[in-house]
């Protein structure tokens, strides 16, 4: 596949960068050229990454190395630096105000994924004890209200619709007094071209009368460059607070989605990973940038540069696994940043080395049911039972169970696993934390 | 469609174009001199008078290298000798790119094809070719434009080689009933609301038709087919969510014959192709149907992964034509070139708006004329 090789050529001139002597002009652009096409070929807007990569080869050429680093070392961290920065840092999650209730709208283009991530968002916050309910507003699609009803019937999430009104302001004011019952108000509202005057109009009436407190712009993985200019109107008329990645369990590299987070300032809050309610997740810049990057070790490659940033992170890791504070909330950590790249097939690619390896399909798969069995087992724990494992005793693990809807073995199974990874961890003892990590990861199932 | 690429390719071929003949004039001084200078001292005893009309031609030629049309100047005087002059005007009026040369100008190109959504994998494809047509081959200066203008129309030509398709008259051709066509496509491409389309001028054409939903899975599938048939007057087969949807297609085949209706419209789930559960899931529904037609649709809003969609889906199940929706969002065409690079399967139509009648034909040479080409 020509994306991969585009991956392939950016880890082998990454290589080489690390392989060098000196670092010297030639050398440099020729960084920049790869970066530029596995980003373009990845979709993020082709002025984004011409900035980005200016940026990147002014530091390059001008920058002194920080003492302690070499130059090259210099040079591969301003690539991890400027990338990571272009993401956004860190995690980035709505933050629920207390509120009644917390109103979160969905826009974006048609069929790009809002009715079936509020399903998801949904199931999300409902798993953490909230109170969600979802009103449907989308008066254009045929039978878009009968589709908001099944997604959120089926996780049993109250759900307001009207199917003959066809103004969506209506449907609102109709149930405004209800929704002070809950928490958070999800607003399901129908596709739309930014560029239509006519849905834009709509699409400003409900905002400037509803009030959302949240407004996510829904992309899916796969656009194209029309995502910049899609997103600046939408930021424009209805200023985005946050941007909901759809379909990346594909094969798309969702460099769409930056574009929006740079035009509306605004971070990527959700990723979606499939159809199911489960199949959503938090968003990790770094797992993000590798896959964007099409390669799997840009982490490995970059260790020895970020090492003397994360120390301290790292730091805090070490006393926690030393003191055998290790619990299943830094195991779910743990699976949440192997995951965030996509289904489980597509993070053996990015392995270094898996790529070529063929795998009986078969075991990819079961693999990857474990892996989301295992999350679903961990979205369904309670706070207390995530942080202190040893607790779940057969008739909480029977809850568990049928909380994620997998079985009571399902959840022993992974238990065992905790403790064996506890354990290995204590007989580690200390030394360097970004290895035990590794070693951890490589304990993991189907990582082996 | 194509809008903004027009002006960009044309601006950027100007630009090349004009920069390379300017560049040309230092080049024609020198070679002016170069070439003068040495024959003419060998051809001295032979033809005197000769000589003096050269030198007489090579001050005219020095002076007018500074003034703008170098080459008209040279094409007069040369009509009436042959021999060293025709040698002199080749040397002054073509003009060979090499590799850096071309790869300067065609990184602007580049750029503007990825703008326009082009796939790199595409762009690669048309960068070979005029590579071919422009690198280490001599060019007449002032053709440069035309050469250039004329390979990428080649190339685009070559790309979008399909035949054009009627799929009405298709549908009336065949003798046999009922013409069967199944639609598939990742998530929400807009199948449904195409085949609410095609039902709708189907019928339109006076062609009798059944909906079959086979998407037995997503949300409310079933219920938004329905409205369509509702909206539409047609029938819908369907059958409970989870059924398996092959069974369902089977169905809508059988009613499709034993109604004696024109088409059978089998609408499916949408699939990420990397879904191999999904896409065997796919295979099967095509095993049942044995549809006569089987059509992929795809956004024109989505970039490179275009090519890995459209290029699976035709490894498992085999396209034989494809409709790219959406075509109102984005005017850049790219995934038009993209698609038909892959498949080299005809485009059957796009969709341009949510509209039942949002539905254009296909018209290549329309397409090309708006590249600017
Ligand atoms: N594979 C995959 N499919 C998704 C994901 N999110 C949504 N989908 C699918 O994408 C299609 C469109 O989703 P919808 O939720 O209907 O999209 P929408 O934005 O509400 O569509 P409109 O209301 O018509 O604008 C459906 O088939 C969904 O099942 C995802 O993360 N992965
Ligand atoms: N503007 C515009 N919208 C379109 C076009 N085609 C489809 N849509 C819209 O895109 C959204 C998704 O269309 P669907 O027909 O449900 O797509 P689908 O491929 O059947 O979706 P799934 O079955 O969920 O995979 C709907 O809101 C449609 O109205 C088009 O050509 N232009
Ligand atoms: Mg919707
Ligand atoms: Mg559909």
């Amino acid at each position: 596949m020509v994306l991969d090789n585009l991956g392939e050529k950016l880890r082998e001139t990454l290589k080489k960068v690390a392989g060098s002597v000196f670092v010297d002009e030639s050398l440099v652009n020729e960084l920049v050229k790869d970066i530029q096409r596995a980003l373009i070929s990845g979709d993020v807007n082709v002025s984004l990454v011409l900035e980005l990569t200016k940026k990147i080869k002014e530091r390059a050429l001008n920058e002194e190395a920080p003492t302690g680093l070499s130059k090259k070392e210099h040079l591969v961290n301003i690539v991890y630096e400027e990338l990571v920065s272009f993401l956004g840092e860190e995690k980035n999650e709505i933050k629920i105000e207390s509120k009644k209730p917390f109103k979160i709208m969905l826009v974006g283009l048609f069929g790009s994924g809002k009715t079936t991530t509020i399903g998801k968002i949904a199931n999300y916050y409902t798993k953490r004890g909230l109170k969600v309910a979802g009103v449907g507003l989308d008066v254009h699609r045929p039978a878009a209200p009968e589709q908001l009803k099944q997604a959120l019937e089926a996780i049993n999430v109250p759900v307001y619709i009207d199917k003959e009104e066809k103004n969506a302001l209506k449907i609102y004011e109709k149930y405004d007094k209800e929704f002070k019952k809950y928490d958070v108000l999800l607003i399901d509202t129908a596709g739309r071209d930014a560029l239509s005057d006519e849905l834009i109009k709509e699409i400003k009436v409900l905002n400037s009368k509803i009030k959302p407190d949240g407004r996510l712009l829904v992309l899916s993985a796969d656009i194209g460059q029309a995502a910049q200019k899609q997103a600046e109107v939408f930021n424009e008329n209805c200023d985005v607070t946050g941007v909901v990645v759809s379909k990346l369990d594909g094969t798309a590299k969702g460099g769409g989605a930056l574009s929006a987070c740079k035009v509306a300032k605004a971070p990527i809050v959700f990723v979606g990973l499939g159809e199911k309610v489960e199949d959503l997740e938090t968003f990790n810049p770094t797992g993000f940038v590798s896959r964007l990057l099409g390669m799997g070790d840009i982490e490995a490659l970059l260790e020895k540069a970020k090492e003397a940033i994360t120390e301290d992170d790292a730091k805090d890791m070490e006393k926690k696994f030393l003191k055998g504070e290790f619990n299943l909330i830094d195991l779910y950590d743990q699976m949440e940043s192997m995951n965030k790249m996509g289904s489980f097939s597509k993070l053996l690619e990015m392995v270094p080395g898996m790529g070529q390896l063929k795998l009986p399909k078969d075991a990819l798969n079961v693999q990857e049911d474990k892996l989301k069995r295992w999350k679903y087992i961990l979205n369904s724990c309670s706070r207390s039972e995530l942080e202190n494992p040893e607790n779940i005793d057969t008739s909480r693990a029977e809850r568990i169970a049928k909380g994620s809807g997998t079985s009571t073995g399902d959840v022993k199974e992974l238990i065992k696993q905790y403790k064996q990874s506890k354990k290995m961890i204590k007989m580690m003892g200390s030394g360097d934390p970004s290895k035990l990590m590794k070693k951890f990861k490589g304990g993991m199932p189907g990582l082996k | 469609m194509f809008g903004f690429l027009k002006d960009k390719i044309k601006d950027a071929v100007k630009k090349f174009s004009k920069k390379t003949e300017e560049e040309g004039k230092d080049l024609v001084k020198e070679e002016t001199e170069e070439v003068l200078e040495e024959p003419v001292k060998e051809e001295i005893k032979e033809e005197v008078k000769e000589i003096k009309e050269v030198k007489k031609i090579k001050k005219e030629v020095t002076e007018e290298v500074k003034k703008e049309d170098v080459k008209e100047e040279i094409e007069e005087k040369e009509e009436p000798k042959k021999g060293i002059l025709s040698k002199l005007k080749e040397k002054i009026t073509t003009r060979k790119l090499n590799d850096q040369e071309f790869e300067d100008f065609f990184s602007d190109l580049e750029l503007i094809l990825m703008e326009n959504n082009v796939a790199l994998e595409v762009i690669d494809k048309i960068k070979e070719s005029l590579k071919m047509d422009l690198v280490n081959v001599p060019l007449k200066r002032n053709e440069i434009e035309k050469i250039i203008d004329d390979s990428l129309k080649e190339t685009v030509d070559e790309i979008l080689s399909f035949d054009n398709i009627d799929l009405v008259k298709k549908i009336k051709e065949k003798d046999e009933k009922p013409y069967v066509i199944v639609f598939f496509g990742v998530n929400g491409s807009g199948k449904t609301t195409t085949i609410a389309k095609i039902a709708n001028k189907l019928k339109e054409n006076g062609l009798k038709c059944v909906l079959v939903a086979a998407d037995t899975w997503r949300k409310a599938a079933i219920e938004q087919l329905e409205e369509h048939g509702k909206k539409l007057d047609l029938k819908v087969i369907k059958q409970k969510y989870g059924s398996d949807p092959a069974a369902v297609a089977f169905d809508g085949v059988e009613y499709g014959k034993a109604h004696k209706l024109d088409v059978v419209l089998i609408d499916t789930a949408g699939r990420q192709h990397s879904n191999l559960n999904l896409m065997s899931e796919m295979e099967k529904i095509i095993r049942v149907a044995k549809p006569n037609f089987k059509i992929f649709i795809g956004e024109s809003t989505t970039g490179n992964d275009v090519v890995e969609q459209c290029r699976n889906f035709n490894d498992v199940v085999g396209i034989n034509g494809v409709i790219l929706t959406k075509t109102d969002v984005d005017e850049k065409g790219g995934a038009i070139l993209s698609v038909s690079f892959v498949t080299g399967k005809p485009i059957v139509y796009l969709g341009s708006g949510q509209e039942y009648n949002n539905l254009e034909n296909f018209n290549k040479s329309q397409i090309i004329k708006n590249l600017g080409l």
